[in-house]
Protein backbone atom coordinates (compact mmCIF):
# COMPACT_ATOMS: atom_id res chain seq x y z
CA UNK A 1 0.00 0.00 0.00
CA UNK A 2 1.51 3.64 -0.38
CA UNK A 3 1.39 5.59 2.07
CA UNK A 4 2.55 9.20 2.54
CA UNK A 5 4.91 9.99 5.56
CA UNK A 6 4.23 13.95 6.41
CA UNK A 7 6.89 15.04 8.16
CA UNK A 8 6.37 18.16 10.95
CA UNK A 9 8.70 19.81 12.96
CA UNK A 10 9.47 23.34 14.69
CA UNK A 11 10.29 25.81 12.32
CA UNK A 12 12.08 27.90 13.91
CA UNK A 13 14.32 25.11 14.41
CA UNK A 14 14.99 24.13 11.11
CA UNK A 15 15.84 27.39 10.01
CA UNK A 16 18.54 28.28 13.14
CA UNK A 17 20.34 24.77 12.11
CA UNK A 18 23.76 25.55 10.93
CA UNK A 19 25.44 24.41 7.45
CA UNK A 20 26.97 22.00 9.04
CA UNK A 21 23.86 20.78 10.65
CA UNK A 22 21.56 21.25 8.02
CA UNK A 23 24.50 19.44 6.29
CA UNK A 24 23.89 16.33 8.40
CA UNK A 25 20.43 16.40 8.16
CA UNK A 26 20.38 16.41 4.61
CA UNK A 27 22.84 13.18 5.41
CA UNK A 28 20.67 11.67 7.30
CA UNK A 29 17.48 11.69 4.55
CA UNK A 30 19.92 10.15 1.87
CA UNK A 31 20.85 7.49 4.14
CA UNK A 32 17.51 7.06 5.23
CA UNK A 33 16.31 6.41 1.55
CA UNK A 34 19.18 4.25 0.45
CA UNK A 35 18.22 2.06 3.70
CA UNK A 36 14.49 2.42 2.84
CA UNK A 37 15.55 1.29 -0.82
CA UNK A 38 12.60 0.62 -2.91
CA UNK A 39 10.20 1.40 -0.31
CA UNK A 40 10.58 4.79 -0.59
CA UNK A 41 8.50 6.06 -4.01
CA UNK A 42 8.95 10.09 -3.36
CA UNK A 43 9.37 12.85 -1.81
CA UNK A 44 10.04 16.16 -1.05
CA UNK A 45 11.11 19.06 1.27
CA UNK A 46 9.17 21.98 1.39
CA UNK A 47 10.34 25.60 1.51
CA UNK A 48 9.85 27.55 4.92
CA UNK A 49 5.85 28.26 5.58
CA UNK A 50 6.20 31.61 5.08
CA UNK A 51 6.16 31.11 0.95
CA UNK A 52 3.04 29.29 0.99
CA UNK A 53 0.32 31.00 -0.67
CA UNK A 54 -3.22 29.45 0.31
CA UNK A 55 -6.49 29.90 -2.30
CA UNK A 56 -9.77 29.38 -1.07
CA UNK A 57 -12.93 29.93 -3.89
CA UNK A 58 -16.18 31.57 -1.78
CA UNK A 59 -19.57 32.68 -3.76
CA UNK A 60 -17.24 32.58 -6.41
CA UNK A 61 -15.06 35.03 -5.11
CA UNK A 62 -11.19 33.85 -5.36
CA UNK A 63 -9.34 34.62 -2.05
CA UNK A 64 -5.76 34.21 -2.06
CA UNK A 65 -3.75 34.50 1.30
CA UNK A 66 -0.08 34.36 2.28
CA UNK A 67 1.02 31.66 4.84
CA UNK A 68 -0.03 28.08 5.15
CA UNK A 69 -3.50 27.74 5.80
CA UNK A 70 -3.08 26.56 9.89
CA UNK A 71 -0.61 28.44 12.08
CA UNK A 72 0.72 26.02 14.37
CA UNK A 73 4.17 25.99 15.87
CA UNK A 74 4.92 22.68 14.26
CA UNK A 75 4.65 22.85 10.30
CA UNK A 76 5.00 20.36 7.32
CA UNK A 77 8.59 20.67 6.26
CA UNK A 78 8.28 17.86 3.73
CA UNK A 79 7.14 14.36 2.96
CA UNK A 80 7.99 11.26 1.80
CA UNK A 81 6.09 8.74 -0.45
CA UNK A 82 6.38 5.01 0.62
CA UNK A 83 5.09 1.84 -0.72
CA UNK A 84 4.86 -0.37 2.48
CA UNK A 85 2.96 -3.58 3.44
CA UNK A 86 0.55 -2.06 6.05
CA UNK A 87 0.98 1.28 8.69
CA UNK A 88 2.80 -1.01 10.69
CA UNK A 89 5.55 -1.06 8.77
CA UNK A 90 5.53 2.30 7.66
CA UNK A 91 5.62 3.79 11.49
CA UNK A 92 8.62 1.57 11.72
CA UNK A 93 10.53 2.55 8.80
CA UNK A 94 9.36 6.80 10.04
CA UNK A 95 10.66 6.17 13.35
CA UNK A 96 14.28 6.00 11.68
CA UNK A 97 13.85 9.62 10.85
CA UNK A 98 15.77 11.94 12.51
CA UNK A 99 12.38 14.58 13.02
CA UNK A 100 10.85 11.92 14.84
CA UNK A 101 13.14 12.34 17.80
CA UNK A 102 12.43 15.92 17.33
CA UNK A 103 9.13 16.70 15.66
CA UNK A 104 6.49 14.39 14.53
CA UNK A 105 5.79 11.91 11.76
CA UNK A 106 2.02 11.66 10.47
CA UNK A 107 1.58 8.35 8.43
CA UNK A 108 -1.72 8.17 6.40
CA UNK A 109 -2.51 5.37 4.13
CA UNK A 110 -3.50 6.90 0.51
CA UNK A 111 -7.64 6.06 -0.39
CA UNK A 112 -8.09 2.62 -2.38
CA UNK A 113 -11.62 2.43 -4.11
CA UNK A 114 -13.24 -0.71 -2.69
CA UNK A 115 -14.35 -2.95 -5.27
CA UNK B 1 9.24 25.13 -10.28
CA UNK B 2 7.91 21.97 -8.47
CA UNK B 3 5.26 22.92 -5.54
CA UNK B 4 3.18 20.95 -3.38
CA UNK B 5 -0.09 21.60 -3.65
CA UNK B 6 -2.28 20.28 -0.08
CA UNK B 7 -5.56 19.88 -0.96
CA UNK B 8 -7.96 20.13 2.21
CA UNK B 9 -11.04 19.53 2.99
CA UNK B 10 -13.25 20.98 5.14
CA UNK B 11 -13.32 18.61 8.04
CA UNK B 12 -17.21 18.91 9.36
CA UNK B 13 -17.80 17.39 5.45
CA UNK B 14 -15.26 15.06 5.60
CA UNK B 15 -16.74 13.32 8.63
CA UNK B 16 -20.18 13.59 7.00
CA UNK B 17 -18.82 11.45 4.10
CA UNK B 18 -17.85 8.72 6.10
CA UNK B 19 -21.51 8.15 6.99
CA UNK B 20 -22.33 7.82 3.73
CA UNK B 21 -22.76 4.72 2.88
CA UNK B 22 -21.15 3.15 -0.40
CA UNK B 23 -23.54 3.78 -2.96
CA UNK B 24 -23.85 6.97 -1.86
CA UNK B 25 -20.06 7.86 -1.63
CA UNK B 26 -20.15 6.58 -5.07
CA UNK B 27 -22.42 9.04 -6.59
CA UNK B 28 -20.83 11.89 -4.59
CA UNK B 29 -17.54 11.26 -6.28
CA UNK B 30 -19.44 10.11 -9.97
CA UNK B 31 -20.70 14.03 -9.24
CA UNK B 32 -16.96 15.26 -8.79
CA UNK B 33 -15.80 13.65 -12.09
CA UNK B 34 -16.37 16.06 -14.51
CA UNK B 35 -14.63 18.59 -12.27
CA UNK B 36 -11.77 16.66 -12.11
CA UNK B 37 -11.81 15.69 -15.34
CA UNK B 38 -11.64 19.43 -16.61
CA UNK B 39 -8.26 19.92 -14.22
CA UNK B 40 -6.75 16.79 -15.70
CA UNK B 41 -7.26 17.83 -19.25
CA UNK B 42 -6.49 21.80 -18.45
CA UNK B 43 -2.88 20.32 -16.83
CA UNK B 44 -2.49 18.58 -20.21
CA UNK B 45 -3.29 21.90 -22.43
CA UNK B 46 -0.96 23.68 -20.12
CA UNK B 47 1.75 21.21 -20.41
CA UNK B 48 1.63 20.68 -16.68
CA UNK B 49 3.64 17.77 -14.72
CA UNK B 50 1.94 16.36 -12.28
CA UNK B 51 1.72 13.54 -9.57
CA UNK B 52 -1.11 13.08 -6.87
CA UNK B 53 -2.57 11.21 -4.49
CA UNK B 54 -5.53 11.24 -2.59
CA UNK B 55 -5.08 9.96 1.50
CA UNK B 56 -7.32 7.19 3.47
CA UNK B 57 -9.66 8.56 6.55
CA UNK B 58 -7.91 10.68 8.83
CA UNK B 59 -9.47 8.95 11.49
CA UNK B 60 -6.55 6.18 10.49
CA UNK B 61 -3.81 8.36 10.53
CA UNK B 62 -0.52 7.83 13.12
CA UNK B 63 1.77 10.16 14.30
CA UNK B 64 5.03 8.71 15.40
CA UNK B 65 7.34 10.80 17.26
CA UNK B 66 10.85 8.73 18.72
CA UNK B 67 11.52 10.33 22.36
CA UNK B 68 14.51 8.96 24.59
CA UNK B 69 15.29 6.07 22.02
CA UNK B 70 11.46 5.13 22.74
CA UNK B 71 8.72 5.33 19.77
CA UNK B 72 5.32 6.97 20.77
CA UNK B 73 2.36 6.31 18.32
CA UNK B 74 -1.04 8.12 18.42
CA UNK B 75 -3.86 8.13 16.72
CA UNK B 76 -4.07 11.01 13.68
CA UNK B 77 -4.40 13.15 12.58
CA UNK B 78 -1.05 15.27 13.49
CA UNK B 79 -2.98 18.84 13.66
CA UNK B 80 -6.98 18.80 14.84
CA UNK B 81 -8.12 21.95 12.53
CA UNK B 82 -11.24 23.22 10.74
CA UNK B 83 -9.54 21.72 7.12
CA UNK B 84 -8.16 18.82 6.73
CA UNK B 85 -5.18 17.17 4.26
CA UNK B 86 -7.15 15.04 1.82
CA UNK B 87 -5.09 14.53 -0.88
CA UNK B 88 -2.07 16.54 -2.73
CA UNK B 89 -0.90 17.29 -6.15
CA UNK B 90 3.18 17.76 -6.85
CA UNK B 91 2.68 19.97 -10.16
CA UNK B 92 5.54 21.13 -11.83
CA UNK B 93 4.30 24.90 -12.72
CA UNK B 94 6.11 27.92 -14.57
CA UNK B 95 5.27 29.86 -11.63
CA UNK B 96 3.37 30.75 -8.74
CA UNK B 97 0.48 32.15 -10.82
CA UNK B 98 0.22 29.17 -12.73
CA UNK B 99 -0.17 27.27 -9.12
CA UNK B 100 -2.87 29.41 -7.88
CA UNK B 101 -4.48 29.05 -11.07
CA UNK B 102 -4.56 25.32 -10.75
CA UNK B 103 -5.40 25.36 -7.34
CA UNK B 104 -8.48 27.47 -8.70
CA UNK B 105 -9.50 24.26 -10.28
CA UNK B 106 -9.28 22.09 -7.50
CA UNK B 107 -13.04 20.89 -7.00
CA UNK B 108 -13.10 20.69 -2.95
CA UNK B 109 -11.21 24.45 -3.13
CA UNK B 110 -15.08 25.83 -3.07
CA UNK B 111 -15.16 24.25 0.06
CA UNK B 112 -11.75 23.92 1.55
CA UNK B 113 -8.54 25.23 0.74
CA UNK B 114 -4.95 24.69 -1.27
CA UNK B 115 -2.47 25.41 0.18
CA UNK B 116 0.30 25.98 -2.47
CA UNK B 117 4.03 24.97 -1.13
CA UNK B 118 7.39 25.56 -3.06
CA UNK B 119 10.09 22.64 -2.74
CA UNK B 120 13.52 23.02 -2.22
CA UNK B 121 16.04 22.61 -4.71
CA UNK B 122 18.91 21.01 -3.77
Amino acid sequence: MKVVALIYGDEAGWEALSDEEAKALDAKHRAFQESAGSKVLGGAELAPTRTATTVRIRDDQTLVSDGPFAETKEVLGGFYLLDCKDLDEATELVAELQEATTGAVEVRAAYEEES
Amino acid sequence: MKYLLLLNNDADEARSWRALSKDETRKVREQEIPRWNSLMSWMAEQGIEATGLELENPARARVVRVRDGQTVVTDGPFAETKEILGGYFLADCKDLDQAIELAQRVPLVDTGSVEIRPLVTH
